[in-house]
């Protein structure tokens, strides 16, 4: 049979389908990458912060010992932890947990500890990723069901969250690669016997919750994240799954994936955190406190820029109007409705 | 200004706003362009601030997947950014959509031109299947045209992923007329196969030139598939009087498509009624339709730059307002497809909203390919 004889549409060349993902393409970075990604944002936001402090009282930040990154991460860390909790509680599925937490980190590779607190990152985060998997919950009822929570938390964080995402909301999980495992193994010729394979996927299933406390997410595909926990749980059937797919070389390219997981996928201790978080209360962005000096300098000087704008924007309406535009009296309905352009 | 801000601000002056070109309830669409380039494209402004749930579903959907999605026959997402509270999506610019070149009768169909819309139609929908994504409103004034011919499928507002099996999904999905028959009885684990009756009831109607099967309502649509394929039986389609909301909707005989397609090739008939099999587990795929002898059988499919255009496609385009339409709203209720789902914002559309409702359309005529 010939081709499809239809005209010049190239088909697009058949590659992976995950290679064409935004995953793929903007969120993986080498563990250098992420250091250096890391350490600028902090030192940005320490020369931001601290300029800030400075300008509005001389030499009131030489004192403030501001967060390094590591200790940034430590926090976010814990703040993962959290999100785990919060979808027990709410019985969300495994999607939804695995998307926040992806979603929290990708965040941290764009904005500061200092300048927006995990706290309520978290919880946005988690909400979007209700939205995003299909799990829509209200937020009514999501706040409600969370101590000391108003919805404007969330509500004033989404738009953020979402424009430091790139809106890019699509994740691929290790924990659906995990699940592609589980059902290979038991096709297995010498597999063990069946209670005995589902010990081995829980124990896999662990090792990829576990894995989600550290940055193998952003470093590694999710098919050899799940691979590497399908090998910390049974090392003698994932040895057998690759040499049933001829895959035999990737059992070495998972290697630093496993020592990653054993390494950092410890919970942080609650000590340590509780300092970090109480020198943050100090050292955090002022600009960023609603109702702080510096807070209301900043919003008083991007109001009274948008308002230049629809000045000007009014002005040329009006202009328009009286050069005997026929659409001017329309238009300048419009202008009073829009006012972002 | 937070390096999260600048990006934006850099995106944002990658593209004008020309001229506003129609307004909904969710959304406002721009005509405009690219500044390095005069590329031409629409903006669709989503206004987000004033969702009690923030960021609403249907923009959530269509943002998600459009910027994984990258085919010839998906609309393409350039670009998002955002300006104070609005949501924008910079999109291709697409001169009009299936629906207008069906409704524009100055304009003849030849058996090729279809066999190129529904071969653009089955490459879009496969990309979108093999990505476990289901469209859930495929329609024709969802499959936008452009200027060179190609099909585009859009709107992405109702759009999800597969689910696992065992997971419930609403069967509150798909503009009424070109609903399955599994959703109108309440199916609540449904697959890829809805979006292909859907691409059945498009296939007819770019035959017939007016919709295949329109039902007044839900229960009215039901007897309208029936009226067409007969009632189905428990051997046809296993099960089907177990579904939540099955009715009994009474006896219709089954009349061969031939009876209505008179001038359709036997491979023509034989796709179509593959799309529109009542179980729907043997539907054909979009996948096996690609393979099907009706794309390798003569006549070949119209190069697109060939296909029938319509007037406001070939005089000055650039001239011609666009309009914007709430998606699965019907502005002219009572005899349209009516809303889909409940508790889902409609999705909002670039695309040209039809000034008039013809309702000569809801009696199907017959083909008649000799006259063309």
């Amino acid at each position: 049979m010939q081709p499809p004889p239809s005209p010049d549409v190239t088909s697009p060349a058949k590659t992976p389908l995950f290679h064409s993902s935004t995953q793929y393409k903007n969120w993986r970075f080498s563990t250098e990458q992420l250091r250096v990604t890391r350490t600028a944002l902090n030192e940005a936001a320490i020369a931001a912060i601290r300029n800030t402090f400075e300008s509005d009282s001389p030499g009131s930040s030489s004192d403030v010992h501001f967060l390094d990154a590591h200790e940034e991460l430590l926090l976010v860390k814990l703040y993962i932890t959290k999100i785990s909790q919060l979808c027990g509680h709410f019985r969300f599925p495994e999607e939804v947990e695995a998307t926040g937490i992806t979603y929290l980190k990708r965040f941290y590779l764009k904005n500061t500890v200092m300048d927006w607190h995990p706290k309520n990152v978290m919880l946005t985060a988690l909400f979007l990723a209700t939205k995003t998997t299909n799990h829509p919950i209200s937020l009514e009822s999501y706040t409600s069901n969370i101590p000391r929570t108003r919805p404007s938390d969330v509500l004033d964080l989404e738009f953020l969250v979402a424009q430091s995402l790139a809106f890019e909301f699509a994740v691929w999980h290790a924990h659906r690669a995990l699940w592609g495992l589980w059902l290979d193994i038991q096709e297995l010729s010498q597999a063990p016997p069946h209670e005995e394979l589902e010990r081995v996927y829980d124990t896999a299933l662990q090792h990829i919750r576990t894995s989600r406390l550290t940055d193998v997410e952003l470093i590694y595909p999710p098919s050899q994240i799940a691979l590497a926990c399908l090998t910390l749980a049974h090392p003698e059937i994932a040895a057998s799954w690759a040499r049933s797919k001829n895959a035999e070389a990737a059992l070495e390219a998972i290697e630093s994936i496993k020592r990653t997981i054993t390494r950092d996928g410890d919970i942080p201790s609650v000590d340590v955190v509780r300092e970090i978080d109480r020198r943050l209360k100090i050292c955090k962005n002022p600009e960023k406190v609603v109702g702080s000096k510096a807070y209301l300098a900043k919003k008083a000087k991007e109001d009274s820029e948008s308002e230049l704008k629809r000045m000007r924007k009014a002005d040329n309406v009006r202009k328009a109007v009286e050069q005997g535009d026929p659409f001017g009296e329309e238009l300048a309905r419009e202008a009073n409705l829009d006012d972002d352009d | 200004m937070d390096a999260v801000e600048r990006a934006n601000a850099d995106r944002q002056k990658k593209w004008v706003k020309d001229q506003k070109v129609g307004e909904g309830t969710y959304a406002v669409v721009y005509r405009g362009r690219e500044l390095a380039t005069g590329r031409k494209i629409a903006i669709k402004k989503i206004k987000v601030g004033q969702f009690k749930d923030g960021l609403d579903m249907s923009a959530v959907r269509e943002v998600k997947y459009l910027r994984e999605l990258h085919h010839p026959n998906v609309i393409e997402l350039l670009d998002v950014f955002s300006s104070k509270t609005n949501l924008n999506l910079v999109l291709e610019f697409l001169d009009t959509d299936l629906e207008m070149i069906i409704k524009d009768r100055s304009l003849v169909f030849l058996p090729a031109d279809i066999k190129s819309w529904m071969a653009m139609m089955f490459r879009g929908l496969e990309f979108c299947h093999r990505n476990f994504i289901l469209h859930r409103d495929l329609k024709p004034n969802n499959l936008l045209i452009a200027s060179d011919g190609q099909l585009k499928i859009a709107d992405f507002g109702l759009a999800r992923d597969a689910a696992d099996p065992g997971y419930k999904m609403t069967c509150q999905v798909i503009t009424r007329w070109y609903r399955p028959p599994e959703l109108l009885f309440g199916c609540r684990y449904y697959s890829t196969a809805v979006d292909i009756w859907s691409v059945g009831c498009i296939f007819a109607e770019l035959m017939l030139r007016t919709p295949y099967l329109p039902g007044e309502s839900d229960m009215d649509q039901l007897k309208t598939i029936f009226r067409a394929l007969g009632t189905p039986t428990e051997e046809e389609w296993p099960g089907h009087t177990k579904l939540p909301d099955y009715v009994s909707i009474g006896q219709f005989p089954r009349t061969p498509l031939r009876d209505l397609f008179t001038a359709a090739t036997a491979d023509t008939l034989n796709l179509l009624s593959k799309c529109i099999v009542y179980e729907p587990r043997k539907r054909i795929s979009a996948k096996d339709a690609l393979n099907h002898p009706y794309f390798f059988a003569l006549p070949y499919p119209t190069h697109p730059s060939k296909l029938p255009k319509t007037i406001a496609q070939t005089t000055a385009a650039a001239s011609r307002p666009l309009d914007e339409v709430d998606g699965n709203v019907d502005l002219n209720s009572g005899a349209g497809p009516g809303a889909t789902a409940a508790g889902t914002a409609p999705p909002k559309k670039l695309k040209r909203k039809l000034s008039g409702h013809d309702t000569s359309r809801n009696i199907a005529r017959k083909l008649d390919f000799t006259a063309a």
